[in-house]
Order: structure tokens, then C-alpha cells, then sequence
């Protein structure tokens, strides 16, 4: 018996190795297989696709964007700046500001110098060339108070507006109705978004139905065998799974490459005028963006798949 | 009806057009769910049995077609070895293929495994059709017209499988319109007629009902 080797397996290892084999090879690669057979018919499927996840790619940065603005301007809204007079009497500003602290309507107040008040000025877009074209400082110190309740802005604006220290022409920020008129527009562009979207959706996921029916169609001997023979539901259903899921990674690759170019873009050209303009998109943002489309793809493709198996497949 | 099959038994059914047989046969492989009745494959209640679990009753049941759907960009060996493995995911390739090889012998295919389905005659494609059929040994074989699409020296050679089949053990049940062979094998005959069993003969008579297999 010298000499004779025996290299057996260990069983339970090997049984899972077959397994995965076989299932690598009856699911995956079938799918593979039968995707780019279908290719031809699937194209309407990822064209459809492609531009619902990037439509929906670039509106959900637009509603991030939207949604961070909307949260700023609601910060700004409670806040009531109060212009003071060039030439007001430091006894009259000292006054208003110890009433206004005093005010158990008002959580803070801060004082803002005509310095300041220029600094600000020059890191918003397109005031710094109105800033530096005037030869003197054009604004005005303020006082900057941050309101607890933003219903009491309007009585707050009416007891100061008139006090000597305030400016006459431009006493304070208080615009009536600013805020809501910003929430209806948002509300009013998150609804037609959400809309489009959804119109985008049915017909990417009627487009797809209809490519995994005509390749259900395509294979509806092996099917047939397949189920005669006992294969179990999963494993006929799994490769139209799989297939519908790649024909989604492909529409969300592209989607998400196309995001993540214009968006990646959009913020290199733009530079500080971009974070005005849309707050809170950053490279990171534009990342995740990309990353949520694809994934998208994938959930879309293979949940269309599901929904014509259950109407077309029999069993 | 009443009907009941054996282990290792070889039976005929027969009728007119329409008189049900293929709705049987549907039946005992749960392509059809029955309105009324029960039918019990294999210890399975298969009127009871839910879509998802179809497939363990499937597994029981081998089936032969008139029109033997192999597939046809696989070869014979393929064709059987694939029915094995997509039944059973434990299957290896290597084992897969010695079953395949085997259950091709015994249908005497066992030089042909290499061609494809276009490459054989009727009665070999339905040799392999067969093979495919029992590569995972079940306990009852159906089989629809098998040998509607044969001459009948092949349909004969197909008859002696079915009855090697039976021999060893699976419960055969052939629904055919072939009145010579099922009146010269005189094995179990059951008559149907407008989905009524109206006649059981067992084996080794000679019905005159026999006539009504002629439609």
C-alpha cells in the first residue's frame, strides 16, 4: 500500500462548490447569455431607463439642492435685520438693542458694523464689482435679530421701524409673505418633478416588462422543460431576474456616469456661484447621486422583470 | 374516476378525441389544478400542492411529449444532463454526464450523446426525450402521444422501452391512439369518454371497448 495517496475532498465543501457552480452557470450565465442574445430587443428598454435615472439623477440634486435652500431661507426668515442710520446716536442704537434683548419675543441680537456689513457683501456673487464701484461703503450697519416665533416678525418690524436709531428709507428686512411664496414654489417644482418622474417610471417599466415578455416568449421551451423536469420557481424566474437587473445596471451605469459628469461639472465651472445657486451639491453629493442611480437601475430593471414573469410566465 | 397505478406498472389510456386524456395527464403533473377530486402522485397531494412547490411533485414525474421538446442547441447528452441538474443543484457536471451517458445506453443512444437534436431521427430524438425522462429515476412515467410522430416499427421499439421502464419498477402511464399496440400488449387499458372512465381492463385482456382507442 506504500506509496498510494488518497486526496479526497472535504464533502460539505465540494457540495457547496457544485452548488455554486451549478446555480453560477444555470442563473447567471444564462442570463448573460439570453441578455445578449436580447440585446437587440432590449436596447428600447435601456434607452427608456437610462433617461428616467438620469432624469431622476439630476432632479433628485435639484430637490436636495431645493430642499437645502428652502431650509436656509427658513433660517433666514426668522431672522429680521434692523438697518441703522449712518449718523445714529450710539445712545439711540444702545437703547433699541437693550429693548430689543429685553423682548422675550427676540432669542438673540447681534450687531453688524457697515465693515461687516461690506465683508458679507463681497462674498455674494456679483455684489463685490457694486461694492467696489461705489467709492464709499453703500451698507448700513444693522442690528440682527433672531426671532423665536417667525408669526411675531411683523409687530417686531412695526415697533422698530420708526425709532431713531433705524434707518428711514430702508428701516428693516421684513419682507411679508417671502418665505411662503418660497415654500409654494418648491412645493409647487417638487409635485411637476415627482410627476414627470413617475410618467418617466411607468413607461421605463412598461418598455422593460415588455423586452423580459419577449424573451420569455424567445424561451418558452426550455421554460417549459425547465419547469417539466422540476426545476424549482426560482431558478426558471432567477435568470429574467438577473437579466432585467443587468439590462438596469447598463441604464444606471450610464445615468450615473452622466449625474456625475454634469453634476461633478456643473460645480467646477461654477465654482462659489454653484453653492448659491444649488446649497448643499458637493462632489460627495454628486457621488452618492450616482452611486443611488445605479442602484436604481439595478431595483428598476430586475422589479420589471418581476412584474412581467408574474404576468407572463405560467406555471 | 377512480384510478390507481402500481409500481412497475404499464398502463394505457385511451379514448377519443377530447375525451380527457391529456387533461389526466396535466393533472398528475400538476399543470392544471383539478376543480374537484384529489389526485395523490407519489404520496403528493398535488390538488392541494401551491405553485412554489409544484416542482417537488415535478421531480417524481417523468413526461414524454408527441413532439419531444428537446432543446436544440444542445446535444443529447446535454439535453438529458441539463433536465438533471436544473432539478438538482447537487448534481456535478461529472456526475450529471455519467447519468446522462447511462440513461442514453440503456434508451441504446450511447454513441449518439455528441449530436444534436436536428442530427437524429423521430424515434432517436424520442429515445432521448426518454432518457431525459428517467435520468432522475422517477416513480411514475407519463407520456402524451409518444409515438403519434413515429412509423410504427419505431413506435414498437418505443413501446419495449416503456415496458423495460416498467419493468424496473416506475409506474407507466401511456396516453396513446396506437389501437395495434395497445391491443397486442395487452397490458392495463383505461377508456375514457367525455372525462369519464367508463372502462378499467386489466392487463392480458382483450376489451371490446378497445375499438373506441381507434377514433
Amino acid at each position: 500500500m506504500a506509496g498510494i495517496v488518497l486526496k479526497g475532498r472535504f464533502p460539505r465543501r465540494r457540495l457547496i462548490q457544485i452548488v455554486a457552480t451549478n446555480l453560477a452557470r444555470q442563473v447567471f450565465g444564462s442570463a448573460a447569455r439570453n441578455w445578449v442574445r436580447n440585446l437587440a430587443g432590449t436596447t428600447p428598454a435601456i434607452g427608456s431607463m437610462t433617461l428616467l435615472l438620469l432624469m431622476t439623477g439630476l432632479v433628485g440634486l435639484s430637490g436636495f439642492a431645493l430642499y437645502n435652500l428652502e431650509q436656509y431661507e427658513a433660517a433666514q426668515a426668522s431672522v429680521l435685520h434692523v438697518y441703522l442710520r449712518d449718523n445714529a446716536a450710539y445712545q439711540d442704537v444702545d437703547s433699541l438693542w437693550d429693548r430689543l434683548s429685553n423682548d422675550p419675543r427676540v432669542a438673540t441680537v447681534t450687531y453688524t458694523s457697515k465693515a461687516q456689513a461690506l465683508a458679507h457683501a463681497q462674498s455674494i456673487p456679483g455684489l463685490p464689482a457694486l461694492a467696489d464701484a461705489s467709492g464709499s461703503n453703500p451698507f448700513p450697519a444693522s442690528l440682527d435679530l433672531q426671532v423665536n416665533n417667525i408669526n411675531d416678525m411683523g409687530a417686531i418690524d412695526g415697533m422698530v421701524r420708526y425709532d431713531l436709531a433705524v434707518d428711514s428709507v430702508t428701516p428693516t428686512s421684513y419682507d411679508p409673505g417671502a418665505y411662503q411664496r418660497i415654500q409654494q414654489v418648491v412645493f409647487g417644482l417638487a409635485v411637476a418633478g415627482l410627476a414627470f418622474l413617475c410618467l418617466l417610471g411607468f413607461v421605463a417599466i412598461t418598455v422593460t416588462a415588455n423586452s423580459i415578455k419577449a424573451a420569455i416568449h424567445a424561451r418558452r421551451d426550455e421554460i417549459t422543460i425547465m419547469q417539466l423536469v422540476g426545476a424549482p420557481r426560482w431558478m426558471v424566474r432567477g435568470p429574467f431576474i438577473v437579466e432585467g437587473a443587468i439590462t438596469g445596471a447598463l441604464a444606471g451605469l450610464v445615468a450615473g456616469v452622466v449625474t456625475f459628469g454634469l453634476g461633478a461639472g456643473a460645480i467646477t465651472a461654477g465654482s462659489s456661484g454653484f453653492a448659491e445657486f444649488a446649497p448643499g451639491v458637493t462632489v460627495a453629493t454628486v457621488v452618492v447621486a450616482a452611486v443611488g442611480v445605479l442602484v436604481a437601475g439595478v431595483t428598476l430593471g430586475s422589479g420589471s422583470s418581476l412584474i412581467s414573469l408574474r404576468r407572463h410566465m405560467e406555471t | 374516476m377512480h384510478l390507481e397505478l402500481q409500481p412497475g406498472e404499464l398502463a394505457f389510456l385511451v379514448g377519443p378525441s377530447g375525451a380527457g386524456k391529456t387533461t389526466i395527464l396535466k393533472l398528475i403533473n400538476r399543470e392544471i389544478r383539478p376543480t374537484h377530486g384529489q389526485v395523490i402522485v407519489a404520496g403528493i397531494a398535488a390538488h392541494l400542492l401551491k405553485a412554489s412547490r409544484v416542482a417537488e411533485l415535478r421531480r417524481r414525474v417523468g413526461v414524454v411529449f408527441q413532439d419531444y421538446k428537446l432543446l436544440p442547441r444542445l446535444t443529447a447528452l446535454e439535453n438529458v444532463a441539463f433536465a438533471l441538474q436544473v432539478a438538482d443543484l447537487r448534481i456535478s457536471d461529472e456526475e450529471a454526464r455519467d447519468r446522462s451517458l447511462d440513461a442514453l445506453e440503456a434508451v441504446g443512444l450511447g454513441d449518439r450523446g455528441s449530436a444534436l437534436p436536428h442530427q437524429l431521427s423521430g424515434g432517436q430524438q424520442q429515445r432521448v426525450a426518454i432518457a431525459r425522462a428517467v435520468v432522475a429515476k422517477p416513480l411514475l412515467l407519463i407520456a402524451d402521444e409518444p409515438t403519434g410522430n413515429l412509423d410504427q416499427e419505431t413506435a414498437w421499439e418505443i413501446m419495449d422501452l416503456f415496458s423495460d421502464i416498467a419493468a424496473w419498477g416506475t409506474a407507466v402511464l401511456v396516453a396513446t391512439h396506437n389501437v395495434e399496440i395497445v391491443t397486442r400488449l395487452q397490458r392495463r387499458v383505461l377508456t375514457l369518454v367525455d372525462g369519464r372512465l367508463v372502462r378499467d381492463q386489466q392487463a392480458g385482456q382483450i376489451g371490446r371497448m378497445a375499438w373506441l382507442a381507434s377514433s
